[in-house]
């Protein structure tokens, strides 16, 4: 019995990811205090779920996600996964950013196999798992392209297999289509889905496209900015099953209106 | 004349319309468009009509200087003395003493340079600690420390090596520590949630992303080691290409002293070529 496993309720599972009270507070300078970017968030995603935060720029929401990373540190509060503290980046938690990292002197393939190889993976069992996540991603034909020759898009879906390489039971993605034209961004939402759905891994996902978060997940944090609070949390209704319909769903269409009123009273 | 203009725009031109219609824009030439392209072609004629220039103002000067006593030898005579150089063997012997000492001293400026500057540019401590050391002795100018060197180290090959180091490792440093600082975040912090440690990192994602860019600093610091080359060999030195040309001055052999800086010239292109070539060779993704 782990402590993670005691601290969940009789018949309710402990969520994966369970964030209290996190504050992020920056140095200040000169004796000023410093800005606070995050106060007092209280956040949780269960096992297998999608689960997205909003907020406009400058409401922390990546320095959220950075510090569930284990990439910066808290100021105050606890980030636990399964029950255990986060203090440090690790294969348990990948990570996917807007943008500017794949290694551009490696090929796709290296690009996937550097994954492999940080996380341990035995050489013999690499080239396989190459392959199959070049499949998962699309991408067997341009295994040996630098990324540079790559469109945007597939440059995402090379640091997506990247961070699924060591099989994470965590995806942190950091606004990962924001730099994306308005079709190819559609295509990757939906690639997005077939791939949690294909791994069962636990998704947190930040962006600032609201059509976004409702498509993808089923609850929605909206961030209010300076400093970065949880105004609000909002169900989303749809199933698993995600499709264009969705987007045109009566309900689709309230609940994206609510989220962009909340964000709209939230914005200074 | 707003009038004109609005029935002119309103009346359809067709195929037979009389008049000639005016071009909309200014034409640029592609000589002179700035951030413009140019073709190969283009490129080669303007770089050989810039050295052209050179040879033909060079040629033309000494023609018209000339007089009992040569102060400025023709392209000819430059020629005729470096072949006289080479024949007597003394060139050979110079050229590989200068290139011995550059290649030693510079070498170990560019190892420091590459060790320090990379651990400035990737850990904070690093270079909050060297910053200001740094940013201040490099403003010392490394000839103002020949006079001590020669003091410390005696006349023979070490303080020649040593004002080479000194003259071009802060650059180096300073230089590199710019390059490693470039490393986008997010290939650092993608390597960190893969798995990565900071060794690995800095060895396998910092050092391979700042290589051609350290390529380019020590390209461009060579010519600081041949400065310092030449300021020690002036001073004290019993061969070296410095040290031929002073010589050749105190026999007024002004077609060997042109004969010698030509041959740092001809130096200066090799290597810069040479350096060029293993940039685009070992980081051809770099490649513009």
């Amino acid at each position: 019995m782990g402590p993670g496993m005691s601290a969940g309720a009789a018949g309710v599972p402990a969520p994966k990811l369970r964030c209290v009270g996190v504050t992020k507070q920056f140095p200040g300078r000169r004796r000023q205090p410093g800005t606070v970017a995050l106060d007092g968030i209280d956040l949780e995603v269960a096992e297998n779920e999608l689960v997205c935060i909003v907020g406009a720029s400058g409401c922390g929401k990546s320095t959220l996600l950075n510090i569930v990373g284990g990439l910066e540190e808290a100021t105050a509060g606890t980030v636990e996964v399964d029950g255990a503290p986060v203090v440090g980046p690790g294969p348990d938690r990948g990570m996917v950013f807007q943008a500017y990292s794949l290694y551009p002197w490696k090929t796709v393939a290296e690009n996937i196999r550097f994954g492999l190889e940080c996380a341990g993976i035995p050489r013999g069992l690499r080239a396989e798992r190459v392959q199959e996540l070049l499949g998962i991603v699309g991408l067997t034909e341009f295994a040996d392209t630098l990324p540079r020759d790559l469109s945007g898009g597939m440059r995402q879906r090379v640091a997506i297999a990247r961070a699924l390489a060591p099989e994470p039971d965590m995806l942190l993605l950091d606004e990962p289509f924001g730099a994306l034209d308005a079709q190819t961004k559609q295509v990757l939402q939906d690639f997005l889905l077939t791939v949690w759905q294909r791994t069962g891994a636990t998704i947190l996902m930040v962006t600032h496209d609201v059509d976004e978060a409702v498509y993808l997940s089923s609850r929605v944090y909206v961030f209010s900015s300076r400093p970065g609070r949880v105004a609000e949390e909002i169900e989303v209704p749809f199933g698993a099953q995600r499709g264009p319909l969705v987007r045109r769903d009566p309900r689709f269409l309230d609940l994206r209106d609510e989220i962009q009123d909340h964000l709209r009273t939230n914005v200074r | 004349m707003t009038e004109t203009a609005l029935t002119s725009e309103a009346t359809p031109s067709g195929p037979g319309t009389p008049g000639p219609v005016a071009a909309r824009g200014r034409r640029q030439s592609p000589l002179l468009r700035l951030r413009g392209d140019l073709d190969g072609r283009t490129r080669l004629i303007l770089g050989a009509a810039g050295v052209a220039t050179l040879l033909v103002g060079w040629e033309v000067a000494a023609r018209a200087l000339a007089g009992d006593s040569i102060l400025l030898p023709t392209i000819g005579q430059t020629l005729t003395a470096l072949r006289e150089l080479a024949r007597s063997g003394e060139l050979w012997g110079d050229l590989g003493a200068s290139l011995r000492r550059v290649g030693i001293g510079y070498a170990v400026s560019l190892g420091l340079g590459i060790v320090i500057g990379v651990a400035m540019g990737s850990l904070a401590s690093a270079e909050a600690w060297l910053e200001p050391v740094f940013g201040m002795v490099r403003y010392i100018p490394a000839s103002a420390l020949t006079p001590l060197f020669l003091l410390w180290l005696g006349i023979d090959e070490s303080p020649k090596l040593a004002l080479i180091v000194v003259g071009t490792v802060f650059y180096n440093i300073l230089m590199v520590a710019d390059v490693a600082r470039a490393v986008p975040t997010p290939l650092i912090n993608a390597s960190y949630t893969l798995g990565a440690g900071r060794f690995t990192v800095l060895r396998r994602v910092i050092l391979p992303h700042s290589w051609p860019g350290i390529i380019d600093v020590a390209r461009i610091n060579l010519a600081a080691a041949w400065l310092m080359l030449v300021v020690a060999e002036l001073l004290a030195a019993d061969q070296g290409l410095a040290f031929r040309i002073v010589r050749a001055q105190r026999f007024r052999q002004v077609d060997r002293m042109f004969a010698l800086l030509l041959v740092f010239g001809l130096i200066g292109v090799a290597s810069d070529l040479a350096l060029r070539a293993l940039k685009s060779w070992t980081s051809p993704w770099a490649r513009a």
